[in-house]
């Protein structure tokens, strides 16, 4: 009787040995669970607008791949971050420890990236950041876990202020310039390449966002200017717009868009843009690519309109993720893997072909396009913006090395 | 159960409730109701002067922020340790209280747009002054608070220190509006006239009360920059100012747990409900609504009238 009870000890140890390898196969397993993404994005406030067109080629994206990555199923929760940091980075708070995500994407507005790249930094959950441009996140104060898909403010100005100079021949310019640090980096960079050629600055007019009226801004053109390039963003793309010609400014002046005319504010304008120079921008919707064919028609199905450079932000940031989940087979609870597969990726988005410089932002083309009507088979008679000119390849540092670029400081009024 | 020990009771139970949250809340909602503290310490800034003195002031995100700036900048940028940066945090909101206190001269509507103004100002500063305040970045990776090579690093052991803080406050306060000088702030409220014929330099108590204001606004900008990690001008804005208020007035203005209860229903509505329903916002809305027409004194002054409502017979019995 008395070895009964260590054989049966025997017995249960043999029992619990097998239950635990048991877990650990469903341990194992686990790892094949679903794959959760956390997108921050503003869907209500100021910019809900382009917030909305973000979830929109957010969920174009995962729709398309059956919200598969990896062998994994795909899981995401949107939270609203209403455009204010405080509220970005409570969210953001939320998806690492609420929602338990293994990747953020977002945020969209400028002054949110710092704030959610700080959850990033405490928590180690790796942040894809879609759209905000801060200069200084891929820049001066970067973050070993955030890497951006998008563009930084100033390497659309660079080029622009080059064609400013050499094709459209201007030499004494009056901007208009958004006041804040989105606003500054795209206007102090057009200003910046454009002064190095030899380019005079007739004036910088700064206007907060949400300036009301946009009467005194036209009206305050210095009046020996040669042309006038536009950097606005938000509702004051149409006040500017309706304000121009209102006031007559379209017989007295030539008006370019560093960055004006997106896609999302060209059903508020008219036909009165058509021919004009919308845009600098990474993105175009009117590109004459299969790729962004693709992606456009896609998305006008479905949505009967064009897509923004917000949507193909949204939708380029998912499918960069994926392709780096699939590079890793899944694994994204192996951070360091993931953000490694994100940094060595070549990405063929609709945009064009892309990859990250040594500073996580990526390098591509930037497009200066023409405001032209379109027929489109899903949606009809359309104005979108057609690329012109195309620089190739364009690095967040332009022509400059890093070194030369980050000793100078950031762009500030 | 007699009015006193039905309150230490209900103390009790909200002081266990909030030793208990860290251990049945997950890590999202304890950062939530950190959070929640520290604006209702703001509110309860603002109610020192809305509840007590009877002035309605909209720059106390001004001394919220330039507290919160000091100390961040003096941390992240100069490199001072917290014993350091952050009472030169709390003095620098108060020395603002102190010179921006000269608005007690005006009164009503003249008070509120002045106070509006002086608000604009240091929102201002902190958005342009980018070579300084960093301007729409703000300023990041503000290290956790450490004195003496002990740090608050964790986030459960953050959630401690703000709740000690904001019963001490709460305390401290509980004194303050009980002591004369409380009465005397009330009497002002009720008539300035009368007090002034009675003796009073009504100015002075005003200014008195606007500087402590000034000075709990700080001490929520301190812990708020320690919360949060990372500041940004939008700290200092109208908005928020607006939005502390709103946190007074739905809570029960005039009492101390009101504004704490605002800031819950406030914060809690904008980060929860968004979860899952896009017009959170206009559930806001309704709910303000809801308070000016059928609770006027707040969640407070409700609980009180249902609780008198319900308690009248059994006294009577």
């Amino acid at each position: 009787m008395s070895n009964a009870i260590p054989r049966r000890n025997l017995i249960c140890a043999v029992g619990a040995a097998l239950i635990a390898t048991a877990f650990g196969t469903i341990s194992f397993a686990q790892q094949t669970g679903p794959i959760k993404i956390g997108l921050l994005v503003p869907l209500t406030g100021p910019l809900a607008a382009p917030g909305i067109d973000m979830v929109d080629g957010f969920k174009l994206y995962w729709d398309q791949v059956g919200n598969m990555a990896g062998g994994r199923k795909v899981e995401y929760v949107i939270a609203d971050t209403t455009c204010n940091p405080d509220q970005a980075l409570t969210q953001a708070r939320r998806m690492v420890h609420q929602e338990k995500v293994h990747i953020m994407i977002g945020p969209l507005c400028g002054h949110e990236g710092p704030a959610v790249a700080q959850v990033s930094k405490e928590t180690g959950v790796p942040l894809v950041m879609d759209t905000a441009g801060a200069d200084t996140v891929t820049k001066w104060d970067r973050t070993p876990t955030v890497v951006r898909t998008a563009v930084s403010a100033s390497q659309i100005g660079h080029p622009f202020g080059d064609y400013l100079y050499k094709e459209l021949g201007a030499r004494n310019v009056t901007f208009i310039g958004q006041d804040y640090t989105w606003g500054h980096e795209v206007t102090l960079g057009i200003v910046q390449t454009y002064k190095e050629l030899g380019g005079k600055v007739a004036k910088i007019i700064w206007n907060p966002i949400g300036t009301k009226d946009y009467g005194p801004t036209v009206a305050s053109i210095a009046p020996d200017s040669d042309a006038v390039v536009a950097v606005v963003v938000g509702a004051d793309r149409i006040r500017l717009f309706e304000a121009w010609f209102g006031f007559g400014m379209d017989k007295k002046f030539k008006i370019y868009g560093g960055y004006w005319m997106h896609q999302d504010a060209l059903p508020q304008m008219d036909d009165r843009a058509i021919g004009m120079i919308g845009n600098s921008l990474h993105y175009a919707a009117g590109l004459d690519t299969p790729a962004n064919k693709a992606f456009v028609d896609a998305f006008a199905q479905k949505h009967k309109r064009l897509p923004s450079w917000f949507s193909e932000s949204a939708y380029t940031a998912s499918l960069w993720t994926r392709t780096a989940i699939e590079a890793i087979k899944g694994n994204v609870e192996d951070k360091d893997a993931f953000l490694k597969a994100m940094r060595s990726a070549t990405i063929k988005a609709p945009r064009g072909t892309l990859k990250m410089d040594k500073y996580d932002n990526p390098i591509q083309n930037v497009y200066v396009t023409r405001i032209q009507k379109i027929n489109h088979p899903a949606i009809g008679s359309v104005l979108t913006n057609i690329p012109i000119k195309t620089y190739e390849n364009v690095s967040q540092f332009w022509t400059w090395t890093p070194e030369e670029f980050l000793k100078r400081g950031p762009y500030k009024r | 159960m007699n009015v006193r020990s039905y309150g230490v009771i209900m103390a009790l139970i909200a002081l266990a409730s909030a030793l208990a949250a860290p251990l049945v809340a997950g890590p999202f909602w304890m950062t939530l109701i950190t959070q929640i503290y520290i604006y209702g310490l703001l509110a309860l800034s603002v109610d020192l002067l809305l509840g007590h003195a009877g002035l309605y002031s909209l720059c106390q995100a001004s001394f919220f922020a330039v507290a919160a700036y000091t100390t961040a900048i003096l941390q992240v940028r100069y490199g001072y340790p917290t014993i350091v940066a952050a009472p030169a945090g709390l003095i620098a909101g108060t020395l603002l209280a102190v010179l921006y206190g000269s608005a007690v001269r005006t009164r009503g509507v003249y008070f509120i747009l002045i106070t509006i103004a002086l608000g604009y100002i240091i929102w201002g500063a902190m958005y342009r002054w980018a070579s300084f305040t960093g301007g729409d970045n703000g300023i990041t990776n503000v290290p956790p608070p450490s004195v003496a090579g002990f740090s608050i690093a964790s986030q459960t052991a953050y959630y401690y220190f703000v709740l000690a803080v904001v019963i001490l406050c709460a305390f401290g306060y509980r004194i303050l509006i009980r002591s004369p000088f409380g009465l005397s702030l009330r009497g002002i409220k009720g008539s300035e006239s009368r007090m002034q014929s009675l003796g009073y330099r009504t100015t002075m108590h005003l200014y008195a009360a606007f500087v402590i204001s000034g000075l709990i606004a700080s001490l929520a900008g301190v812990l708020y920059v320690y919360y949060n990690r990372f500041i940004n001008p939008v700290a200092a804005s109208f908005q928020i100012s607006v939005e502390v208020s709103l946190m007074a007035i739905v809570g029960g203005s005039g009492t101390i747990v009101g504004p704490f209860i605002g800031a819950g229903i406030f914060l809690g509505l904008r980060n929860w409900v968004s979860s899952f329903f896009e017009l959170h916002t206009a559930v806001m809305g309704a709910v303000f609504i809801a308070t000016v027409l059928w609770a006027p004194s707040g969640i407070v002054g409700l609980v009180e009238r249902w609780r008198t409502h319900v308690g009248k017979p059994k006294d009577q019995q």
